[in-house]
C-alpha cells in the first residue's frame, strides 16, 4: 500500500514536472543560438560558426546555398526580423532600426489561429518596424495608396520577379575570378514571385553610361571588393519593381542600388542602400539581413514549381495575402 | 524503509521544485518591465482587447511570442472642436501618429456653425521634441513644397495625444513598470502612471470597461495645458482594411471641463500606414536656438 502511494505520489510528481519541462524548452532559449540549435519562438541573429573560407586570390568564399535559416519568404521569423524586429525572448523584443523596447508577452497557449486571423496579424507585424524610406513629401500619398491596394498594384504580382533590392539576399551564390552568379529561386503559393538570376561581373569595368541602358529588373550589376566586404554596385533598372519588401515602394529608372555582403562563418550578412533622389529625399538602407549556410554540403538547390498565380483572383478586399 | 524513505523525499523536492520553478515562470509570464503581476496581467488584458498583442500561426512561427504590433496609425473623423478662441466649430478631423519614433500630425479644418467665415486649415506636427506648423503635409523639407514654421512651446501639448490614446495608454503604462498601478473605482479597473520624457511630471490615469477597453483617460500635472480628459467609445476595427485592430468610434476630449473636441470616427487605419515625420533643417535650427526646447523623448 506504501509503495503504490509512493509510486503515486513519484508519478504525480512526474506529471507536474512535464509542464514545467515543456515551458522551460520554450523560453529558456538561448538569445545566441547555434544553426543546430536555432529555436523559432526567438529570430535574433544566431552566433556564427565556423570559419570563412577563401578563395585562392584572398576573398571570402561567399560561394554556397544561403537558406539555412529558412529565409523564404514564408519564413515569419526571418520576415519579421528582415523588417526590423528582433525578438530575443518569450518577454523581450526592439526594433533594429531604432533600437526601442517593443512590448512582449509569452506564448500561453499552442491554440492555432485561423488564416483569416493570422494573415491580419502578419500585415501588421511586418509593417510595424521603424526604418522606412523617406520619399519626397508630394509621393507619400502615393506610397501608401499603392501598399494599401497592393492586392491589385503590387508589380510583382502575376509572377513578375520582384526585383533589386526586394528579392534580398541570394540563396545561391556562385563565385568565380571574375564574376559571380546569384540566383533567387521563385516562390509559388503565398507570395508568388518569378526565379531571377543574376551574372555580376567583378574583373574592375565600369557601367555602362545610364543613358544607355535599357532599364531591367535586376540592373547593370558590376562587384567589387572592398576589404571582405562585397560591394554590389547596380543600376539601369525597369520601373516595374518595388525596392522593399513591402509598403509600396516604387522607384524611378534612376534608382541607384548598391548592396553589400560580408560573410562571418556560416552568416551572410546583407544590406542595400537605395538612392533615388527623384522620388526619395534621401538614400535609405534596409535592415541588415542575415543568412544562414546550409548546413547540409550536399544540399543543392532544387526546382521549384512554376510559379501560377491563383489567389489574386479570388482577392475581394484589401486585406493583404 | 530506508528505500521508501528516500523515495518519499525525492518526490517531496520534485513538488516542491515543481512548485518553485512555476511560481517562478508564473512571475516571468506576467511580469513585464517591472510591473506586479495584476498590472501587467491587466495591461496584457487591454493589448489583446485593442488587437495590440499579436502572433502568427504561420509555418515556423508558432512560438513566437505576442508583441506589440503598432507603431503608426492614421484616423479621419468630423465634428466639432474648439479652436481655443471658439467653440463647437464643425471640424474635420484627420490625424497621422506614429510611437517609434513619437510623432503626430493633426490636421484640421474648422468652419463656424453657420459657415460664415472662412474655412480654418492647419497643419500641427511634432517628433520627438520638435513642433512646427505646416502650410500642407511635409512642407519645408524640400523648396517649392509650402512652409514650415516652428513652434516648439506646443511640443509637450502635441506629444501628450500619443499617449492618451488607448494604444498609448498600454505603451506607457508598461514603460512606467512598478510605478504603474492598478486599482479598482466604482466596479471598474483604473490603471494610474506617470509619462516621462518631457511629459515627465504628468500623471494619466485610464479608466477600462468590462471588455478590458480604455474608456477615459485623464491626466494630472502642474501645465493646465497637460491636463486633459478623454472619452472612448464605440469600439469596433474601423478599418478600410480590416486588421483586427480595435479602435474607439468616438472621442471626446474636455480641458476644463469644456468639450474642446469631439469627432465621430470614419476611418481608423491602424495596420501600419507609410507614414513619416522628417523635421525640417528650418525647425532643427529654431530648435538649436532655443535650448532646452528639444529635450529628448527617451523613456517614453
Amino acid at each position: 500500500m506504501g509503495s503504490l502511494r509512493n509510486t503515486l505520489v513519484t508519478l504525480c510528481a512526474m506529471l507536474c514536472l512535464l509542464p514545467a519541462a515543456v515551458a522551460f524548452a520554450q523560453d529558456a532559449t538561448p538569445t545566441t543560438p547555434t544553426t543546430a540549435t536555432m529555436d523559432r519562438s526567438i529570430n535574433v541573429r544566431p552566433k556564427p560558426t565556423g570559419v570563412t573560407p577563401r578563395t585562392p586570390d584572398g576573398h571570402p568564399d561567399l560561394t554556397g546555398l544561403w537558406n539555412g535559416a529558412g529565409g523564404d519568404l514564408g519564413s515569419l521569423p526571418n520576415q519579421m526580423h528582415n523588417d526590423g524586429i528582433a525578438i530575443e525572448s518569450q518577454t523581450s523584443s526592439h526594433d533594429v532600426y531604432s533600437g526601442a523596447r517593443i512590448a512582449t508577452w509569452p506564448v500561453t497557449d499552442r491554440k492555432p489561429i485561423d488564416d483569416t486571423e493570422g494573415e491580419r496579424a502578419a500585415t501588421l507585424l511586418r509593417r510595424v518596424g521603424s526604418n522606412k524610406p523617406i520619399y519626397r513629401p508630394k509621393y507619400w500619398e502615393m506610397v501608401k495608396e499603392l501598399d494599401a491596394n497592393a492586392n491589385e498594384e503590387d508589380p510583382s504580382n502575376n509572377c513578375m520577379p520582384a526585383g533589386i533590392p526586394r528579392g534580398g539576399p541570394p540563396t545561391y551564390i556562385g563565385q568565380f575570378p571574375s564574376y559571380f552568379i546569384f540566383i533567387y529561386p521563385g516562390e509559388g503559393g503565398l507570395i508568388a514571385t518569378q526565379t531571377m538570376y543574376r551574372m555580376i561581373p567583378a574583373d574592375g569595368r565600369k557601367h555602362t553610361p545610364l543613358a544607355d541602358l535599357d532599364g531591367t529588373y535586376t540592373g547593370e550589376g558590376i562587384a567589387h571588393w572592398e576589404g571582405d566586404t562585397l560591394v554590389v554596385d547596380t543600376w539601369g533598372f525597369n520601373t516595374s519593381t518595388w525596392f522593399d519588401q513591402l509598403g509600396g515602394d516604387f522607384h524611378s529608372e534612376n534608382m541607384h542600388v548598391v548592396e553589400r555582403f560580408h560573410r562571418d562563418g556560416n552568416e551572410l550578412t546583407w544590406t542595400a542602400t537605395v538612392d533615388d533622389p527623384d522620388v526619395l529625399l534621401q538614400p535609405w538602407t534596409t535592415t541588415p539581413r542575415i543568412e544562414l549556410l546550409n548546413p547540409n554540403p550536399k544540399a543543392i538547390l532544387q526546382e521549384v514549381l512554376p510559379c501560377s498565380e491563383r489567389e489574386l483572383a479570388h482577392a475581394v478586399t484589401k486585406d493583404h495575402h | 524503509m530506508l528505500k521508501k524513505a528516500n523515495t518519499m523525499r525525492l518526490s517531496l523536492i520534485a513538488v516542491v521544485m515543481v512548485f518553485a520553478f512555476e511560481t517562478a515562470q508564473a512571475q516571468t509570464n506576467n511580469g513585464t518591465a517591472g510591473n506586479t503581476p495584476d498590472v501587467s496581467k491587466t495591461v496584457r488584458s487591454v493589448a489583446e482587447a485593442l488587437g495590440m498583442a499579436r502572433r502568427t500561426n504561420r509555418a515556423g512561427a508558432a512560438r513566437l511570442p505576442f508583441i506589440d504590433v503598432i507603431n503608426r496609425m492614421e484616423i479621419w473623423g468630423s465634428g466639432t472642436s474648439s479652436d481655443g478662441s471658439r467653440t463647437g466649430l464643425k471640424t474635420e478631423y484627420h490625424v497621422a501618429l506614429s510611437y517609434n519614433p513619437p510623432a503626430v500630425r493633426l490636421e484640421t479644418t474648422r468652419t463656424s456653425q453657420d459657415g460664415g467665415a472662412a474655412p480654418q486649415h492647419t497643419i500641427q506636427t511634432v517628433r520627438d521634441s520638435y513642433a512646427w506648423n505646416e502650410s500642407q503635409p511635409g512642407a519645408g523639407l524640400e523648396p517649392g513644397w509650402g512652409t514650415a514654421t516652428p513652434a516648439m512651446a506646443a511640443a509637450k501639448q502635441r506629444l501628450l495625444q500619443l499617449w492618451i490614446l488607448p494604444y498609448g495608454v498600454v505603451k506607457a503604462a508598461i514603460a512606467a513598470g512598478d510605478k504603474t498601478k492598478l486599482s479598482t473605482e466604482n466596479g471598474v479597473a483604473v490603471i494610474t502612471y506617470p509619462l516621462s520624457g518631457p511629459l515627465t511630471g504628468v500623471t494619466v490615469k485610464a479608466t477600462l470597461d468590462q471588455k478590458n477597453f480604455v474608456t477615459k483617460v485623464e491626466t494630472q500635472g502642474d501645465n493646465p495645458a497637460l491636463v486633459v480628459e478623454a472619452d472612448y467609445s464605440d469600439y469596433a476595427d474601423h478599418g478600410e482594411a480590416l486588421s483586427g485592430v480595435q479602435s474607439p468610434g468616438h472621442i471626446l476630449q474636455k480641458q476644463g471641463g469644456h468639450p474642446v473636441l469631439d469627432i465621430q470616427i470614419k476611418n481608423w487605419d491602424g495596420a501600419n500606414p507609410y507614414l513619416v515625420f522628417p523635421v525640417p533643417e528650418n525647425v532643427k535650427k529654431s530648435a538649436a536656438q532655443e535650448p532646452g526646447k528639444a529635450a529628448t523623448t527617451k523613456g517614453l
